[in-house]
């Protein structure tokens, strides 16, 4: 029987997402992760980085295959792959993944099939400044035999951790800070392409 | 963008304290706050404007429609959508208030409602190009391209020379695939192109995309329809000129 799997996320692949939620509230938004399986420890998945994609018209497929083909070509150079999907509603109170949500990670996992889907969960992230909770604010999402995205059971907060045990205190403090306006995504390199999507001065 | 639009409060409930010169426009000041401190959920601010209008005004129109949308931003939905059907009633005709009812059933997540309500509000303003918008992007995001087409279809026929809806109409296009789909698209990144004088980089990409489409589609058919290689090269050359100027760290990720 194989080891039930386990995601492991890089503090700065887990804050660039959120802070790019932040930047949109009133959008949905959403990116992808970029990692490998764990060379020594085949049951662990490492999500090393991550791209923020869109905050408009994220159901439209030119812009999404244009930066895929981008993020695949720089990654792949790196020995990493696109690992997952990452995923928030518009809305506060909507928990659910949607059918956009779930056709991108489809897309995915037809390429890594131990792909990931990681849905904000936005109840989490407004009590992240109150509380001391070292989980990460997202909710994981796996896909089963039939072929459906499970949320990975209440015990599923142990299948996705952060790497770094911290990263929510560094959250806190970015989003106190309004680090999120210095996020760059994939629309924003198309309006204008001197815009880095790979937001490499972000955590300098 | 929460810290300009809060300073800006700020500054203009400042301005409304120390008397603005016209007093026409004093009032539209306090109702300006009044949204923008709905905006940032500063609901006190908010209900001391309304209050100020609310004397000024009592029977007025617009301050029925700031207090929905006062309770709107508390999240008391029934007694919000009671206040605008109130407010419909006597003024069948107004544009905002319509409007209102679409968003609050965005609000909620009652897509296919605010759907239906942004489809009658259409009928009787199908010249209000900000919801023709709003309704292909919800449509796009429901995965229903066809319907979103239809959108940008009425928006093309009525504003021909803006980009932005050619630009859209490709992308759905493009998403719906299939070979006529593709070449229309094809044609619909070109007119961008041509409106943006070259310099729109989501069209040039959109060339690209769909020459490359299109000869995935049309393999064993019959070549007829002879594509011009001209306008993919034209775009390549196009967009590599323009990462080696502004991006040449990502120009080698231009793999087409």
């Amino acid at each position: 029987m194989v080891a039930e799997l386990k995601y492991e996320i890089s503090q700065n692949a887990y804050i660039k997402l959120v802070l790019h939620a932040l930047k949109h509230k009133t959008t949905a938004v959403n990116g992808v992760l970029l990692g490998r399986v764990n060379p020594q420890n085949e049951s662990v998945v490492e999500i090393i980085d991550s791209v923020p994609l869109f905050h408009s018209n994220l159901a439209l497929l030119p812009p999404l295959e244009i930066a895929l083909i981008m993020i695949e070509e720089h990654y792949g150079s790196k020995g990493l792959g696109i690992v997952g999907y990452f995923h928030a509603n518009e809305r506060f109170d909507d928990a659910e993944l949607g059918i956009v949500a779930k056709n991108i990670g489809d897309h995915i996992f037809r390429y890594f099939p131990q792909a990931a889907v990681l849905l904000l969960d936005n109840k989490k992230l407004a009590a992240l400044p109150k509380g001391k909770d070292q989980s990460p604010v997202m909710q994981l999402y796996i896909r089963d035999a039939s072929k459906n995205w499970k949320l990975a059971g209440p015990d599923g907060g142990s299948r996705l951790v952060i790497k770094e045990p911290a990263a929510n205190v560094v959250l806190s403090d970015y989003i106190s800070s309004e680090k999120w306006q210095d996020v760059v995504d994939f629309d924003d390199h198309l309006d204008d392409i001197k815009m880095d999507w790979l937001n490499l001065e972000l955590f300098k | 963008m929460e810290e300009e639009v809060l300073g800006s409060i700020f500054a203009l409930s400042g301005s409304l304290k120390l008397g603005v010169q016209r007093k026409s426009s004093k009032w539209t000041l306090y109702e300006q706050v009044a949204i923008a401190a709905m905006d940032c959920q500063c609901l006190d601010v908010a209900k001391d404007c309304i209050k100020v209008l609310q004397k000024k005004f009592p029977e007025g129109k617009r301050v029925g429609r700031l207090n929905g949308m006062l309770l709107e931003a508390k999240g008391l939905w029934a007694e919000a959508e009671k206040a605008s059907s109130s407010l419909l009633e006597d003024n069948p005709l107004d544009q905002v208030i319509h409007k209102r009812r679409i968003a609050m059933a965005k609000a909620q997540g009652n897509i296919s409602e605010a759907i239906e309500l942004l489809n009658k509000y259409l009928e009787i303003f199908m010249a209000d190009h900000e919801a023709w918008r709003e309704l292909a992007e919800i449509y796009v995001s429901l995965q229903m391209y066809k319907q979103a087409a239809f959108c940008y279809e009425e928006l093309i026929l009525s504003q021909p020379t803006v980009p932005l809806y050619h630009l859209a109409y490709a992308d759905v296009l493009y998403t719906l695939g299939g070979l006529e789909n593709l070449q229309t698209a094809k044609k619909y990144y070109a007119s961008t192109i041509d409106l943006t004088g070259g310099k729109n980089t989501r069209a040039l990409f959109g060339i690209c995309l769909c020459t490359s489409a299109i000869a995935q589609a049309s393999k064993g058919r019959n070549k007829e329809d002879k594509e011009s290689p001209e306008l993919q090269s034209l775009a390549v050359t196009a967009l590599e000129k323009d990462y080696k100027q502004r991006a040449a760290d990502k120009l080698g990720l231009l793999v087409h």
